[in-house]
């Protein structure tokens, strides 16, 4: 079972969490995005063969949601951290 | 054959003191205790233990060690259980499987005078035509196939699972698992060594005794229990997962375990070499035959020939001949002599030493009664030789299984000619025999270097470094000269060489392919027995390597495990409201809704429904989510979660909110009471509780939480609705809150000590009735339910379940989140437009797809019905259909909810309907009964009190 580092908890198996899928901000304001920004968001999804940035929640633990960075052809597990609002900002400006 | 038991000697784990008898077949036998049920059948002289899945031929013992097929029996309602493996127990009743009359005369074994009209890949090929006669071929298949018997009247047994964790998990307690566990619980690891024997020593234990080994193993057990390591014996690692998750077995009990490092001593094991007859019994593998000599002091047979291809055949033929047994000849394929010394003992006992040969065909009337021996390049004529067993030697498989599953490669060595191991993933460390030929010491040494390293935690290194292999594997594929009788590859499906040679020629050529088309290897053993071989015959027979042929892919689990196993303890979590044991006290049929057990009513849900709305009723709701906002930035969240505006609700006051997700889909609703400027009192559905909690924090943690906690009192309270036009003066005299309607209107919220207990109160009205919605603390709960009964019953209250309550909300046209709405509903869909203000100040999720929606007008709308067809006969999810004038009429919309009205003594429900069809207040529409059109009407608004004056009375 992989095995998954919460930022307050430490390692725990993947069963204590809940996927939450690939990280993918939400343009702000809403109607501020084009038509093909609002679809990117809301349906298109990067499905890469490799690293992905994704959300984990957990769910038999502390409640905390955050990101894993991890290698979807071989489950190693790379990074995980706790949000931050730059890195919205970050995405925002790479998808523009 | 004809085996018996020798006298004591040490090393044997029978006990003499303690016989045990037991029953095979129906005929009575006396074991040991010690004794495995096949050591124990082969020391009474029974020499067949079993009859093949295909063709019925009589099988004996041939492993030894839990791999093949052969000696598979039934005890009681267990089948196919390992004979050579399992501890023999005072009063067993064996049977035999898969033999009829009787296992000594079969009647299904002229199926093999039939063999040439079934091939290999038979049930591609025949029994298709004519199709008329296939319900006939089933029915003989079916009762040809599988092997044992299962009693579908078997008790349930008791299973369960435990969690284990350990730096360093050893897999197998041989000299290599032993050392390594020693050297990893040195360097301060937490250990846990675990092996499928009765005891740890792995070959040891069967090999020629020896004191020091004895008193070896016994120095590292000792290191190991001061250490404080774990030595889990007859239990099975089955598979390896992700980051060193592995499983393991021990009877009824599935270890789970979380692993820092694995060592792999899992050793190798025998497997037989291809010749004519090589499935006879009393045909069986060297280390069998040493298992049953040192472990249970029984021999195999009178008169034996050895087999070999390595110095290890030698061993057994001296140690049988000590044991007194007469050995006619050994085989040696190697050209040049033998050991020395073990060559001076077979030459003084009169040996027939061939070098340079090999077996090639075993005949035998019931067992063996000859052997033919050929020169291995086909110079000399062949050797007949008249013996009642045979112990082959001549190839070692690494058990390599939970390697590869990690990860590691397998790389044929052609001079070894065994698979070997490469690219071990991190933490995976190899000792012993798995990771090629090695003596015994280097075992030892090998394995405390991979337990060092694993204590290490450093990457993996290959401890094999300074051994030098030597060859104790044959190189041949079949016998040559090999004729007269099949010559099997896979014992367990009864597949010969030829039906692999048909399989390639059919085209069959890749060895995944030629698995799932001759099933070799698909049989009890997964392939342990014939797994090499097939690779080298698929080889042989399409040109390739061994390495180019590649081998099938290994998965857990490696030995057989029972479902039981698997599926553990029967459990069934549900949640169970603070005041669930007076429910069960009182009747109530329980039904489960979500992850919760509720009340479904008590008795009769209409007088439920007519005292809610006569007197009184009180309904335990619980389940519903209660969460706590607090914080200055509570009403800006929930401005951004729920399409309804937030922040102009004042303090005290009480909203009914829906919540969408960007694509406008309702997600969950509830009401959201404003306690204080800065605390929030919010209610979701039921059965969406956590759902809805996990969604507001990803919303609340990613961006739009400054300022706000959220905490979850869904089961730290409970709630209860007492409703119906009597409820204020139920309530009233049980608290100092004045609740008449001037000081305490509809949809407000009011803090107040009900019978002493702390309350929120909410007046609100799912019902349609007056109607007061109790929190408090979940410790009161059953006292303050009971208090609430006891005031109430004067007064015709009765407390009402899930069913009443539906009744209730569908005269009043409320939907169910879930029940009348789904993954593609909108709340201006679900007739809700009132609930959204696309204005708001703040973004909100689903504003764009609202908007859109809004513009556009639904396509579907939920609408309310009625309709003089009983309810009973109304399911919900029955279609509603435009009747065609010819054809199937077109379905154009659903029904979500149906019941009777006791109020309106009518069938009311709701229903999805075309915008068309759904605008116009009393527009007839069909549903579709069992082919039968039903009429029905559109309803727009509640059925009853469509004013909502009962509401605010």
């Amino acid at each position: 079972m992989l095995r998954l580092e919460c930022p307050s908890c430490g390692p725990r198996n993947a069963a204590e969490f809940r996927y939450g899928g690939e990280y993918n901000p939400r343009p702000a304001p809403s109607s501020s995005a084009t038509d093909n920004e609002w679809t990117r968001y809301l349906y298109l999804r990067q499905n890469s063969m490799g690293v992905q940035t994704e959300w984990w929640y957990h769910r038999s633990g502390c409640g905390m949601w955050f990101l894993v960075e991890r290698d979807r052809r071989t489950n190693q597990v790379t990074r995980s951290w706790q949000w931050t609002v730059d890195m919205d900002d970050d995405a925002r400006q790479e998808t523009t | 054959m004809k085996g018996r038991r020798i006298e004591a000697r040490p090393g044997q784990v029978v006990d003499r003191a303690e016989p045990l008898s037991f029953q095979f077949d129906g005929r009575s036998y006396t074991g040991y205790a010690g004794d495995t049920i096949a050591s124990a059948l082969t020391a009474a002289g029974v020499g067949i233990l079993s009859r093949s899945f295909k063709y019925h031929r009589p099988r004996g013992l041939l492993c030894g060690a839990g791999h093949c097929p052969n000696c598979l029996v039934q005890i009681g309602d267990e089948p196919s259980v390992r004979s050579c493996t399992r501890p023999l127990e005072q009063g067993m009743d064996i049977r035999s499987q898969n033999a009829w009359p009787s296992l000594d005369n079969d009647l299904m074994q002229l199926t093999e005078s039939v063999s040439r009209f079934l091939p290999v890949g038979f049930y591609y090929k025949i029994f298709h035509r004519p199709r008329f006669l296939w319900p006939a071929f089933e029915h003989l298949l079916r009762n040809a196939a599988g092997l044992g018997v299962i009693d579908p009247q078997t008790p349930e047994g008791s299973y369960d699972k435990q969690y284990l964790h350990a730096d360093v998990v050893v897999v197998g307690g041989g000299p290599a698992g032993l050392s390594a566990a020693v050297a990893a619980a040195d360097h301060g690891s937490r250990v846990l060594l675990i092996d499928e024997n009765a005891d740890v020593g792995g070959h040891l234990r069967f090999d020629r005794p020896d004191e020091t080994v004895t008193e070896r193993i016994a120095q590292c057990r000792k290191a190991l229990d001061q250490a404080g390591a774990t030595i889990l014996t007859r239990t099975s690692v089955v598979g390896w997962y992700q980051d060193h998750w592995l499983s393991a077995v021990r009877g009824n009990r599935l270890y789970k375990i979380r692993a820092g490092a694995v060592v792999v001593a899992s050793g190798a094991f025998e497997a037989p070499p291809i010749f004519a007859g090589n499935d006879r019994p009393g045909v069986l593998l060297a280390s069998a035959a040493q298992r049953l000599l040192h472990l249970h002091g029984v021999i195999p047979g009178q008169r034996g020939v050895i087999v070999t291809a390595s110095d290890a055949g030698w061993a057994v033929a001296v140690d049988l001949i000590e044991a007194g047994v007469d050995i006619v000849a050994i085989a040696d394929e190697r050209p040049e002599p033998g050991p020395p010394e073990q060559h001076e003992t077979l030459t003084t006992a009169g040996v027939v030493i061939h070098q340079g040969y090999t077996i090639s065909a075993a005949r035998g009337a019931r067992g063996v009664d000859e052997v033919d021996l050929v020169p291995v390049d086909g110079t000399a004529a062949k050797q007949t030789i008249r013996c009642d067993f045979v112990a082959l030697s001549t190839s070692w498989i690494p058990s390599a299984e939970l390697a590869t599953m990690a990860g590691a490669r397998s790389h044929y060595d052609e001079t070894l000619a065994e698979m070997t191991l490469e690219d071990l993933p991190e933490g995976i460390f190899l000792a012993g025999r798995v990771a090629g030929p090695c003596t015994a010491e280097q075992e030892w040494i090998q394995g405390s270097a991979a337990g060092t390293a694993a204590a290490a935690g450093g990457p993996s290194h290959d401890s094999t470094t300074g051994t030098t292999p030597i060859p104790r594997s044959s190189q041949i594929v079949v016998s040559p000269g090999s004729a007269g009788d099949k010559r099997f590859v896979c014992f367990c499906e009864d597949v010969t060489d030829t039906d692999i040679e048909t399989a390639v020629a059919e085209g069959y050529d890749r060895i995944e392919l030629l698995k799932r088309y001759s099933t070799v290897g698909m049989g009890p053993c997964q392939g342990r027995m014939c797994g090499l071989n097939s690779i080298r015959l698929c080889a042989q027979n399409t040109g390739q390597s061994v390495q180019e042929t590649g081998r099938t892919t290994g998965r857990p689990p490696v030995t057989p495990v029972s479902l039981g196993a698997l599926a553990g303890q029967k459990m069934e979590p549900v949640q169970l409201s603070a005041i669930h044991d007076w429910h069960v006290g009182h009747e109530a049929r329980l039904m489960v809704a979500g992850p919760w057990m509720r009340p479904e009513h008590y008795g009769t849900p209409e007088d439920e429904v007519r005292a809610v709305r006569e007197a009184a009723g009180l309904i335990d709701v619980s389940p519903l989510g209660k969460l706590k906002l607090t914080g200055p930035g509570v009403a800006t969240l929930l401005e951004r979660l729920y399409v309804n505006p937030w922040k102009d609700l004042r303090r005290g006051r009480v909203r009914y909110g829906i919540m969408c997700n960007d694509e406008g889909i309702i997600l969950d609703d509830g009401v959201c009471a404003r306690i204080s400027d800065h605390e929030w009192y919010v209610s979701t559905t039921s059965t969406g509780a956590s759902g809805a909690v996990e969604w507001m924090e990803w919303w609340r943690q990613s961006g739009w939480g400054d300022g706000v906690h959220i905490t979850d009192m869904t089961e730290t309270h409970a709630a209860f609705n007492l409703a119906g036009p009597l409820s204020r003066q139920i309530l009233q005299p049980l608290t100092s809150r004045d609740l008449s309607h001037g000081k305490f209107p509809y949809m407000r919220a009011r803090r107040a000590k009900v019978a002493g207990v702390p309350c929120l109160l909410l007046r609100i009205g799912f019902t349609g009735e007056l109607g007061y919605e109790i929190h408090c603390p979940a410790g009161y709960a059953r006292y303050l339910w009971e208090t609430l009964i006891e005031a109430g019953i004067p007064h015709g209250l009765l407390p009402f379940g899930v069913e009443a309550q539906r009744v209730l909300r569908l005269e009043k046209g409320h939907f169910i989140v879930g029940q009348d709405t789904d993954a593609l509903t909108d709340p201006l869909a679900a007739d809700a437009p009132w609930a959204v203000r696309l204005d708001k100040d703040e973004d909100f999720l689903g504003r764009r797809a609202l908007t859109r929606i809004s513009e556009e007008g639904p396509r579907q709308r939920l609408v309310g019905f009625r309709t003089r067809r009983r309810a009973d006969a109304l399911v919900e999810g029955l279609q509603v259909v435009r009747p065609a004038d010819r054809g199937a009429p077109e379905i154009i919309g659903w029904i979500s909810s149906c019941r009777y009205s006791p109020t309106l003594q009518e069938t009311i429900g709701l229903c999805w309907l075309p915008t068309e069809l759904a605008e116009q207040q009393d527009t007839p529409f069909h549903i579709h009964v069992e082919g039968q059109l039903e009429l029905a009407h559109v309803h727009h608004g509640p059925f009853y009190d469509p004013q909502g004056e009962r509401l605010r009375s």
